[in-house]
């Protein structure tokens, strides 16, 4: 489990993100430039300019308690997080260290929510609008929290919800319909002053909504659009309209050489990303900021801070763009990219792990070795073609590794261990990204933004083994506006589209899944049940092969099940509702449901001591859901109900009193494991089950297992433990996987500390029972016995001191040798590493001394030699005497 | 003839006073030695002959297996049931040499074609196969034996399956 000192970072890699961008401001007091930036995921941080990497970062809550309000960067950075009470705190912009802090709760509690915030020369200025009634200002001292004066009230009958802040000022249209008004307030002023003018002087009278919207970024001057086409500045109370308005541009004024100057960045269908820049006085275009990239494609551009200096005549300028992919770009004034950095990585939802195809001549070598028909002759022709072509390359090499460098493209090829995968991620705003699992460098991305990824499943359709097919996989997810099914196939190598491309189906697909048998091209057909349980199958050619096909479609909230038999009735698939299952009564509802996963099972039974066999019920249709709900007398209860997938039969459940269920449920092989926080002892517990068919087996040994074969229901062993503090919550579990499955089994928890915890599954064996009892496993060979807390030894800490905010979720893929598993936890950061279960039993410790063993070979050799030529000399010698 | 007489008196006497002198070609026979008896003696065992010896020394030979039965009882009975090498080290030899006696069977045997020699044999072939017996159920009684089930639980082919189910949570 744990690993050497030089080790760290050879197998394992972690990225550290911030979330989608919210605010952003530049340092340029400290040193040491850098971004600093407070995020949609309640994350302030210090990114370095140069590079893009994150200096320091402080994770708060991530409920709304630590939702950040506000970030003033000015010698110290100030942040206003919480919602009522609020929390000022100022931090060390260098350290990011905690300076001072204080808290703030407002009276009205209801309308807290409308409150707007910004730094006023050194005051904090909290405005709160009531709306067609009157303006609440209140300003404290920044350091201290003192009430400089009491909140001073502005009547203004005319607000409402419309309304936007252009610090100090705050505008409104308001007025009926043809004589709407534009109105504006300095609120931070001790008289009240009214800037009031009809709205048709700045807009043309024949279509307006007089709609608000504020700038971008940090503004300098107070400004607003109205209806995406006219850009207002409030100046000397007075309105100011600008003529430079792009369509749906993102706008904001810095300070340039020649007094403010108006920033705008859109993205053109058809010539990518564009930036311009106009002086506010003169309303003349700076030349030197213009940009056009067709290249570059930023979904949505918004700007973010902005940062101008001179250098000679010219504006040096650094620009922050935040895409609607949620990937934040530094650009410099010409438009190069400084740096990107892919923050809708700290929200992923769907993870899959893709095989590499193998290089170019091994797979000559293999289709030469897959064609059985041909005569002799044209055997040998081939294997002479092969070689040829093996003796091209070499030479082809040869040549190339004097001048081209290897593109990265190239060497995505299988290692000899199919250690080197691709990571396909699909991130909540609908961005797909491929990963390479060895350096955690994103090799490609495609954004699909009207993915909504609220559920969404992820198949490889086709891996890379089938030369000369490419790789396939499909992510089936939902169209954001129709909430129709949204089908996205790509080549999970090169991230481009094939296949059915991005195709969105007329209806709301209810769930979908793999056919198990692949058509003539080796592609495994998508099957999609409609929520009105007709049935189509992508490609529609291999419509024939839906045969002993089941789904199953769980609903959460009412844990209602139904089963459905797929079949091809010679014209078309059909789905026909075999079973349904209500695990709702009461008021039940399913927290996770867990299907068995598909993976080989190495041995069906366990031998034990009295050498006799216990046979696992290896039924591979099984689902686990767990659910629940409230109870008249133990208050909360948690089922664990494990039914057959196909048949719809129950097959074994367990009831947990006075406990909550949580997310986090396991299931491979004929275990399962799953944690629950019992309210009787204020807990996390484990608890896991194994079922066995007994003594007796209840099939014939190799006979294919049949879920309507047998209505026998198999003996469960269960057992509970607990999770020791319960302030290191579990987050996230998953059980490793290897290739054979002949590697011991280990739990893998993700605990809110920060830690991956690896336990061997022996720890959590359902068997293990105190000794004495008389039940099944006591004394039993390699069954510990009982202890109700599972030990969790810092040792057992597959991250060692890499901590990792708000993991979501932990993924386990096999790697081609079976001592190993791959792990990718997701979240906040993502972390990758291997495991090996049961020690690398099958490769050469990684201090293995080669040197010292070819060194004895070649001694030996000699040495054998050597002795042979003295002894020929000696013998002749003798002969002589 | 006196002194066979004499002789036959006293057998350890010896005469130094004979009273007359006779020439030495009639010199008595050393004492203790007769004459009568030696020739009985020898006549007597050239009469059973080596034949008889032979058997009795193949019989030996053939009842060896079977007297080494109580020694072999008492070496398992010392050797125990864990499996450690020195245990291990024993019942193989408990095993490996009656095999080996076995095969040789022919070659213990090869002088004799006597009236016995199916007997023997038959009594060798079934003192080692006794032998081997023991050690077989040495090694049942040690757990050696693949005879159980769980023994066989690794050959098995892994499972196929008949239906292939798919789903989960309502995507809706």
């Amino acid at each position: 489990m744990c690993i050497y000192e030089d080790q760290i970072g050879k197998f394992d890699w972690r990225q550290t993100y911030v979330g989608r961008i919210k605010f952003s401001q530049f340092d340029t007091v400290s040193t040491a430039r850098k971004l600093i930036v407070a995020t949609e995921e309640n994350v302030l941080a210090a990114l370095h300019l140069k590079t893009g990497e994150v200096v320091w970062r402080h994770v708060f809550e991530s409920a709304s308690t630590g939702n950040i309000q506000l970030l003033h960067v000015s010698d110290k950075v100030v942040t206003v997080t919480g919602s009522n009470p609020y929390l000022v705190r100022g931090w060390d912009s260098t350290t990011g260290i905690l300076l001072w802090e204080w808290s703030l709760t407002l009276q009205d509690d209801d309308r807290a929510d409308f409150s707007e915030w910004w730094v006023h020369q050194g005051l904090l200025v909290h405005m709160l609008p009531v709306f067609n009634s009157h303006i609440e200002v209140t300003m404290y001292n920044l350091l201290t929290g003192q009430n400089r004066g009491s909140t001073s009230k502005l009547p203004a009958a005319w607000v409402n919800d419309g309304c936007v802040l252009s610090p100090p000022y705050y505008s409104c249209v308001s007025g009926n319909m043809g004589a709407q008004r534009l109105l504006s307030i300095d609120v931070t002023s001790s008289k009240v002053q009214l800037i009031s003018q009809p709205l048709f002087d700045y807009l043309s009278l024949d279509v307006f909504e007089g709609t608000l919207k504020p700038l971008d970024g940090n503004s300098v001057l107070p400004a607003f659009i109205i209806d995406d086409k006219k850009i207002v500045i409030v100046k000397d109370n007075n309105f100011e309209a600008l003529n430079i308005a792009e369509m749906s541009a993102s706008v904001t004024i810095v300070e340039g050489l020649n007094g403010p100057m108006v920033l705008q960045a859109w993205t053109d269908d058809n010539q990518g990303f564009k930036l311009s820049a106009h002086s506010v006085s003169t309303g003349k275009e700076v030349s030197e900021i213009k940009c056009s990239d067709p290249a570059l494609r930023i979904p949505e551009p918004e700007l973010g801070a902005v940062l101008c200096t001179k250098t000679g005549n010219d504006h040096a300028c650094r620009i922050v763009v935040n895409g609607a992919d949620d990937a934040i770009h530094l650009m410099q004034q010409g438009g190069r990219v400084m740096w990107s950095r892919e923050e809708s990585l700290a929200n992923v939802v769907a993870v899959e792990f893709v095989d590499l195809p193998v290089s170019e001549t091994d797979a000559a070598i293999e289709s030469e070795f897959d064609q059985k028909e041909g005569s002799i002759w044209a055997g040998s022709v081939r294997r002479l073609h092969s070689q040829y072509q093996q003796l091209q390359t070499l030479l082809a090499s040869l040549q190339s590794d004097r001048d081209v460098v290897h593109s990265s493209t190239e060497d995505l090829v299988r290692d000899y261990f199919n250690l080197h995968k691709i990571i396909v991620l699909v991130t909540e705003v609908g961005k797909i990204i491929g990963i390479d699992n060895l350096s955690g460098e994103i090799l490609w991305h495609h954004f699909e933004g009207a993915l909504d990824t609220e559920a969404v499943a992820i198949f490889t359709r086709r891996t890379a083994r089938h030369p000369p097919y490419d790789a396939y996989l499909s992510i089936v997810g939902k169209h954001q506006e129709s909430g129709n099914g949204l089908i996205i196939s790509l080549n999970p190598i090169t991230g481009e589209l094939v296949g059915e491309r991005v195709l969105q189906v007329d209806g709301r697909v209810l769930q979908c899944a793999l056919l198990h048998q692949p058509d003539e091209e080796k592609l495994h057909g998508l099957v999609l049940l409609y929520d009105d349980e007709s049935v189509q199958v992508f490609p529609v050619s291999s419509e024939h092969l839906v045969d002993d096909m089941y789904l199953y479609v769980a609903e959460a909230e009412s844990a209602k099940v139904q089963g459905y038999a797929l079949k091809y009735n010679g014209r078309t698939a059909i789905a026909q509702k075999i079973w349904s299952l209500d695990l709702g009564s009461g008021g039940h509802r399913i927290a996770v449901s867990a299907s068995r996963a598909a993976q080989r099972t190495h041995s069906p039974g366990r031998a034990l001591s009295d050498r006799s066999v216990l046979y696992k019920y290896n039924n591979p249709n099984l689902v686990l859901f767990i659910t629940e709900g409230p109870d008249p007398v133990h208050k909360d209860v948690v089922r664990a109900v494990a039914v057959d997938g196909a048949s719809g039969a129950v097959v074994s459940g367990a009831v947990h009193r006075r406990a909550r269920a949580t997310p986090l449920a396991v299931h491979a092989d004929n275990c399962i494991a799953y944690v629950y926080l019992s309210d009787k002892y204020r807990r996390v517990e484990i608890a896991t089950m194994e079922l066995y068919e007994g003594k007796e087996r209840w099939g014939t040994p190799g006979a294919p297992f049949s879920s309507f074969s047998s209505a026998r229901a198999p003996a469960a062993a269960r057992q509970a433990y607990i999770v020791p503090a319960a302030a290191r919550a579990p987050r996230a579990a998953a059980l490793t996987v290897t290739e054979r499955s002949l590697t011991d089994r280990h739990l893998l928890l993700a605990l809110s500390n920060g830690a991956i915890m690896e336990i061997p599954w022996a720890f959590l064996d359902p068997r293990r029972a105190p000794a004495g009892g008389g039940q099944m496993g006591v004394g039993e060979e390699g069954v510990l016995p009982y202890l109700p807390e599972l030990p969790l030894p810092a040792e057992a800490v597959l991250n060692y001191n890499r901590s990792l905010h708000r993991v979501r979720s932990l993924h386990t893929h096999p790697a081609g040798i079976e001592s190993t598993s791959l792990v990718l936890a997701t979240g906040l950061d993502m972390y990758y590493t291997r495991v090996a279960p049961s020690k690398t039993f099958d490769l050469l410790k990684e201090d293995f001394d080669y040197h010292l063993i070819s060194i004895v070979l070649v001694a030996l050799v000699v040495a054998t030699y050597s002795t042979k030529y003295f002894a020929s000399r000696k013998m002749l010698k003798m002969a002589w005497k | 003839m006196s002194l066979t007489k004499s002789n036959k008196k006293f057998k350890w006497a010896l005469d130094f006073n004979p009273k007359s002198r006779t020439s030495a070609s009639d010199l008595p026979s050393p004492p203790g030695y007769s004459q009568s008896t030696n020739a009985n003696y020898t006549e007597s065992s050239k009469e059973t002959d080596s034949n008889l010896l032979l058997i009795k020394k193949l019989w030996d030979v053939a009842l060896g297996p079977l007297k080494q039965v109580p020694m072999n009882l008492f070496i398992m009975y010392m050797a125990g049931n864990s499996i450690s090498i020195f245990p291990i080290m024993m019942v193989g030899m408990l095993i490996v040499r009656p095999i080996k006696a076995l095969f040789s069977t022919q070659s213990t045997f090869k002088m004799v074609e006597g009236t016995q020699a199916a007997g023997q044999k038959f009594v060798y072939f079934i003192g080692n196969v006794v032998n081997i017996l023991l050690a077989l159920y040495k090694c049942q009684s040690m757990g050696l034996l693949p005879t159980h089930s769980s023994d066989w639980l690794a050959f098995e082919e892994p499972l196929t399956r008949v239906e292939h189910i798919g789903g989960g949570i309502s995507m809706i």
